[in-house]
């Protein structure tokens, strides 16, 4: 028997399940991709799975490496499509959840509207027992209510149960005595205590986490369970790793106790992706750009770095106070801007791009589906920018009277022409997708002409270049296969776990063994969960970051620590937090240090797809040119540009522009003057106009 | 024509790039504040305006602080009229001077230059946890005079060309209980005007001082065009309004509508007193701008264009349009009731729009002392949620800010009991019965704070005696309470009051009014 070879990486969408497959030559090191689609068949997501694998050819024997990932968890979330939850809690804080934090960020409003919790108040009970911040037991636990609750709960038809008590970061030991204590008594439901997902205060916030992830539990222990017994069915000798919000992977029956951190597991293989490329091709600094059919999202990564945070949120929006999620996710900026959003004209005369979108069906007015909004991709058709005889990579003929229809009718409310309708709409889009890499650049007191820009996603390389003016990024780097780079990102992951752990800690001679002690102690937990599943803790890396401010601040900056954490480096560790400090907030103040907690990063290598360049060619890329057509720039006008044929680019072609890159999943506008260059593993690098040297 | 530099789509990018600088200065303002009452509670405000002080674009995260700088910078350009330069900073907080609330409540605020020419302000507001005066965090129930109440920055520089004036800082940082806090909140401030002024130069620069000036007047044309629509919507007439508040005085406004004017006329109010409840013209008319913009156009965008069919009518020398030398400390709770009067005033003939009466009152609560683990001082500063009134369509809100309150976020009862030392022994929806009616009012809050060493309280709750009023026919929801328990089991009810002395154990509960109900109740 031969050692199975295939790399797979399966996605479930709410529409569509998708497989793209790596297979690696051995002699020469190159990867030859197979994709397959087939559609998503819920409640069980585990068939659409083994359906897809099947219809891409793909034997479960022969694969040595299988990473999943899913949007179940989010669009049971959204689509409100959980179980009954019952939370038990601390007494005299029952309506934590529903109090929540009290906020109106819609504050003219006098008609606002709370988001509404999801466990309704008569599902919300108390047991007696009370730990103090510094995690020492003020009250007993007294759980002779317990059996009470569960017989009401019983009653209610309740199927999952979230625990959260007050300071169980501290001291976690009532949440686990009353976790056993439910497990004993009821030991078919689901049930998940706090301190299992997070071990961080605020305790609104890690209620509600709770109660999410027990909210998605059955469903998705359900079919992961399903998933892992269908795969071994089928032959499949390994581990299925599955994709998390934080852009590593994790075992699947980590991820079946607390399923709520998948929430953001699709864009996070984007942005790991994005990272790891960087990495490849010597670009370290990166803004990664994922546009795709609703929205743009962008993140930051520093020195080959993700940024990991938790303050994570659903439904949040000028209008909503939305739900916060207490889970590791990468550090994200997402926006209702995509090809599909629809552009309108308010009562007020202004033009506003999305966040409506044309969704699939009827999507873009030129689909010819019966869409009569124009959308992004509307205007970047009409514009030349997007192939009329080559749409949707030659799926469907353009229906150009529907779009030039939806265009007109946004340009007679502005008063401009079809022209000037179209070019508007791709500049305030532009401009909304500017503002968003602000937001994760400038905003965090990054310069984002210290960074390259790399675009994926259906509609990234459209909109890259002009977006890399805007912000004076000099370089646009678009990836080979740019359509299925989520995928890639996803084989190119570790298995990696953040810790988050709250310990209020002066930065000041004597507390080094504290800090020390905290760092150690997730270390060794995080280290026992990995031999659990068979990794070795030689085989584990660590890195330490500790959260820091000024005594008396509220917000944390997180810095990067090396080494044990002793009494004669804790002046250093102070001077780096200074120097972070100013640098993102232009001043540093003379005031004491202080840690307020530790964000622990465990990962292990589980064999990622490893790269070979490929030669470079002497053929000019001249000979990828499949057509010439007229490109409207909006902010530069008019030109004449060659349309090369994406899948003829070879390792080592250069152009200029102005061009049109394109193949049947990805289209890029090279602005005039930009200088292309084709690098070994087939991305696309363009240096920008007046960015040389 | 759409590529030429002057197009609508040109106008609307400038106007967006500003509105994510004002934006952006509020998250550099939050997340690098010293107090709790900024980040948290984000008592605190920023804007961008015109030369002359026009508000082009704010971040606040509340409500009121929107139509506060916009006053401030008006006075500090008709006073420092052409003698700025690049790199000064202001700071002003006395309401004759530009301050517009309380001396707590301070404005730091930056000339924009170009080539020469201011053309725009930077600034932002912040409640500053301490700042003098009769007792700790500035704000005495018992003070006559504003002398009482702290220092008074009148509109002086604080930078000068970029170089800090030391006197100044130091003459700060002597006059505050809580120095090292006090001087990091104003470095916060300075940090979030420099983040600002850095973007709004890269604006205007990269578009020109034409297209800058047409963007500004074409945003002011349109919010002026929103609030006209919204004005047009609303029933006209006279409307007048007496009511008895919680001390027993009969307060009246009147409010009159017309197609093209919306006057909030308050020269009948009561005059002025000596104690620390007057609240500036100004800040009244901050109140007629939060019902004018929740009526006409309550989008959270505003300019200086949104209100201009606003007219507010004062009489010099009444609680509403005080003298100089008037005490303001618990101004808010003023401005709060005024709202609430000239909502309640309105809601009779407009049914659909307004809801009953919401709990009305900030509800500051104060506690400050040594923690009790570290030695260290700290003071708790925190408003109170409560419950809002029923709407013609359902229930009212429970546990929810004040009007004047926006996206300010509690401070969590973990974080409460580390940082400060406090028990919070409960924080629940009360049992307090809500305003009855064909839909009922919102439930208030119930929380129980204990000491665990001696701490100092101060407390101010409006509807403390008169109950939250219902509408078209709905039930009185109830009344804000506060109760002192001490361990020997004595207890105390309080309303206003400073220099509450607690001990180990002793505790402090607040119960917040429920709202008011709407329509008659179904039999």
């Amino acid at each position: 028997m031969t050692t199975p070879t295939l790399r797979v990486a399966t996605d479930v969408g709410g529409t569509f399940t998708d497989l793209v497959c790596f297979e690696t030559d051995a002699e020469t090191g190159q990867s030859r991709i197979t994709t397959a689609k087939s559609d998503t068949t819920p409640p069980n997501f585990e068939q659409g799975v083994l359906n897809v694998l099947k219809k891409g050819g793909v034997n479960a024997a022969d694969i040595g490496f299988i990473a999943h990932g899913t949007t179940v968890v989010i669009n049971a979330l959204t689509e409100r499509k959980g179980v009954k939850v019952g939370l038990i809690t601390t007494e005299g804080f029952r309506d934590t959840l529903e109090i929540a934090r009290g906020n109106r960020p819609d504050f003219f409003n006098l008609h606002y509207q709370k988001p509404a919790p999801f466990v309704p108040r008569h599902l919300r009970r108390e047991l007696p027992g009370r730990m103090s911040y510094k995690g020492e037991e003020a009250t007993p636990l007294d759980l002779s209510g317990l059996a009470g609750i569960l017989e009401d709960f019983q009653s209610e038809g309740v199927e999952a149960i979230a625990i959260c008590f007050l300071h169980s970061y501290a001291n976690t030991a009532h949440e686990v005595a009353t976790l056993h204590a439910v497990k004993a008594a009821w030991p078919d439901v689901a049930v998940v205590s706090s301190h299992q997902i997070t071990r961080e205060w605020r305790e609104y916030e890690r209620s509600n986490t709770t109660v999410l992830s027990a909210y998605v539990q059955p469903a998705a222990e359900r079919y992961l369970n399903r998933l892992d017994t269908g795969l071994r069915e089928q032959g499949f000798t390994g581990r299925p790793y599955i994709m998390q919000s934080n852009c590593g992977v994790d075992s699947l029956s980590a991820v079946a106790r607390t399923p709520i951190t998948m929430v953001e597991s699709g864009p996070a293989s984007g942005f790991w992706g994005a990272a790891e490329l960087g990495k490849l091709i010597g670009e370290p600094n990166v803004l990664a750009l994922d546009i795709g059919g609703t929205t743009a999202k962008c993140s930051l990564i520093e020195n080959g770095q993700v940024r990991i945070m938790t303050d994570y949120w659903i439904e949040r929006d000028a209008k909503s106070a939305g739900y916060p999620i207490m889970v590791p996710v990468v550090d994200l900026v997402e926006i209702g801007n995509g090809g599909g959003s629809i552009a309108w004209v308010d009562d007020f005369g202004k033009l506003h791009v999305g966040p409506q979108s044309a969704g699939a069906l009827p999507g873009p007015a030129a689909y010819g589906k019966g869409g009569t909004k124009a959308t992004t991709t509307d205007a970047n058709l009409w514009l030349g920018r997007i192939n009329r005889d080559y749409f949707c990579g030659g799926d469907l003929a353009a229906d150009m009277a529907a779009c030039e229809a939806a265009l007109k009718a946004v340009g007679d409310k502005l008063g401009v022409s079809v022209d000037d309708a179209a070019r508007g709409i791709v500049r305030i889009a532009n401009n909304n997708m500017v503002n968003a890499l602000k937001l994760v650049s400038l905003n965090r007191g990054f310069d984002p002409r210290d960074f390259t820009l790399i675009a994926f996603g259906g509609g990234g390389a459209m909109h890259a270049v002009a977006l890399a003016q805007e912000l004076g990024v000099k370089k646009v780097v678009v990836p080979a296969a740019a359509s299925v780079f989520s995928a890639w990102g996803m084989m190119m992951s570790d298995l990696r776990r953040d810790y988050f752990v709250t310990q209020l800690a002066d930065v000041s001679t004597g507390s080094a063994d504290l800090i020390e002690s905290v760092f150690a102690s997730a270390e060794d937990s995080a280290a026992s969960q990995f031999i659990d599943e068979g990794i070795e803790r030689n085989q584990v890396q660590f890195t330490r970051y500790g959260k820091f401010r000024y005594q008396n601040q509220e917000h944390t900056t997180e810095v990067e620590l090396s080494g044990p954490v002793t009494d004669a480096n804790l002046a250093e560790i102070a001077a780096r937090f200074h120097d972070t400090y100013e640098r993102e907030y232009t001043y540093r103040l003379d005031a004491p240090v202080e840690m307020v907690g530790i964000h622990l990063v465990a990962t292990a290598a589980v064999g990622k797809l490893e790269m070979q360049a490929r030669d470079t060619t002497t053929t000019d890329a001249s000979t990828a040119i499949k057509s010439e057509r007229d490109i409207d720039y909006a902010l530069e006008g008019c030109h004449t540009a060659q349309c090369f044929d994406g899948d003829k680019l070879e390792p080592g072609m250069t152009l200029t522009g102005p061009a049109i890159v394109e193949d049947a999943g990805t289209t890029i506008v090279i602005h005039p003057g930009d200088a292309v260059s084709v690098d070994g593993y087939g991305n696309l690098h363009i240096v920008l106009a007046g960015a040389a040297q | 024509m759409a590529s030429a530099p002057h197009d609508p789509i040109t106008l609307q990018v400038i106007h967006a790039s500003l509105q994510a600088a004002a934006t952006e200065m509020f998250a550099v303002l939050r997340r690098t504040a010293m107090s709790p009452i900024i980040y948290e509670v984000l008592d605190a405000g920023t804007a961008i305006t015109t030369a002359r002080g026009e508000l082009v674009c704010s971040g606040a995260g509340i409500p009121t602080f929107v139509g506060a700088l916009d006053k401030a910078v008006a006075h500090l350009a008709s006073s420092h009229a052409d003698t700025t330069l690049p790199g000064d900073v202001f700071i002003t907080n006395d309401p004759s001077y530009g301050g517009v609330t309380h001396l707590n409540d301070v404005v730091i605020a930056e000339p924009i230059h170009i080539d020469g020419v201011v053309i725009a302000w930077a600034a932002s507001v912040a409640h500053w946890s301490d700042i003098g005066g009769l007792t700790a965090g500035s704000m005495a129930v018992d003070a006559r005079e504003i002398f009482q109440e702290g220092l008074r920055l009148p509109a002086v520089k604080l930078i000068d060309a970029g170089t800090p004036i030391q006197g100044v800082f130091d003459i700060v940082r002597a006059n505050s209980r809580q120095p090292d806090t006090t001087l990091g909140d104003l470095w916060a401030q300075i940090a979030a005007g420099r983040r600002a002024a850095k973007r709004i130069t890269a604006v205007a620069k990269a578009y020109g001082l034409d297209a800058w000036q047409m963007a500004l007047d074409a945003a002011f044309d349109a919010d002026e065009s929103r609030a006209r629509t919204g004005l047009a919507t609303l029933p006209q007439g006279r409307y007048s309004l007496s009511a008895v508040q919680d001390d027993q005085s009969t307060w009246t406004v009147h409010v009159h509508i017309k197609s093209d004017r919306f006057t909030v006329d308050l020269r009948d109010g009561p005059d002025q007193i000596d104690s620390p409840y007057n609240t500036s013209r100004d800040s009244a008319t901050i109140a007629a701008q939060m019902l004018f913009k929740a009526l006409c156009d309550p989008t959270r965008h505003a300019s200086a264009g949104s209100f201009r069919p606003l007219e507010i009518l004062t009489r010099p020398g009444s609680l509403f349009d005080p003298t100089e030398t008037a005490p303001h400390g618990f101004y808010f709770e003023t401005r709060i009731r005024l709202l609430d009067l000239l909502w309640q005033c309105l809601a009779p003939a407009l049914p659909n729009a307004l809801p009953a009466g919401h709990f009305g009152t900030i509800g500051a609560t104060v506690i400050a002392g040594k923690h009790p683990d570290t030695g260290r001082r700290s003071t708790l500063v925190e408003p109170q949620m409560g419950g809002w009134g029923a709407t013609h369509e359902r229930d009212g809100q429970s546990a929810l800010f004040s009007t004047n309150h926006g996206d300010t976020f509690n401070c969590p009862a973990e974080i409460t009991e580390a940082r400060h030392g406090i028990d919070v022994r409960w924080r629940q929806l009360s049992a307090k019965a809500c305003g009855p009616g064909l839909h009922h009012g919102g439930r208030g809050l119930d929380t129980c704070y204990a000491a665990r060493a001696p701490v100092t309280v101060a407390v101010g709750f409006s509807r403390n005696r008169e109950p939250v009023w219902g509408t078209q026919g709905g039930g009185a929801g109830d009344c804000n309470t506060v109760t002192l328990t001490r361990t020997s089991g004595d207890t105390e009810q309080v309303a206003f009051a400073s220099g509450l002395e607690l001990n180990a154990g002793d505790s402090i509960r607040v119960e917040t009014a429920s709202g008011g109900g709407w329509g008659k109740p179904a039999d």
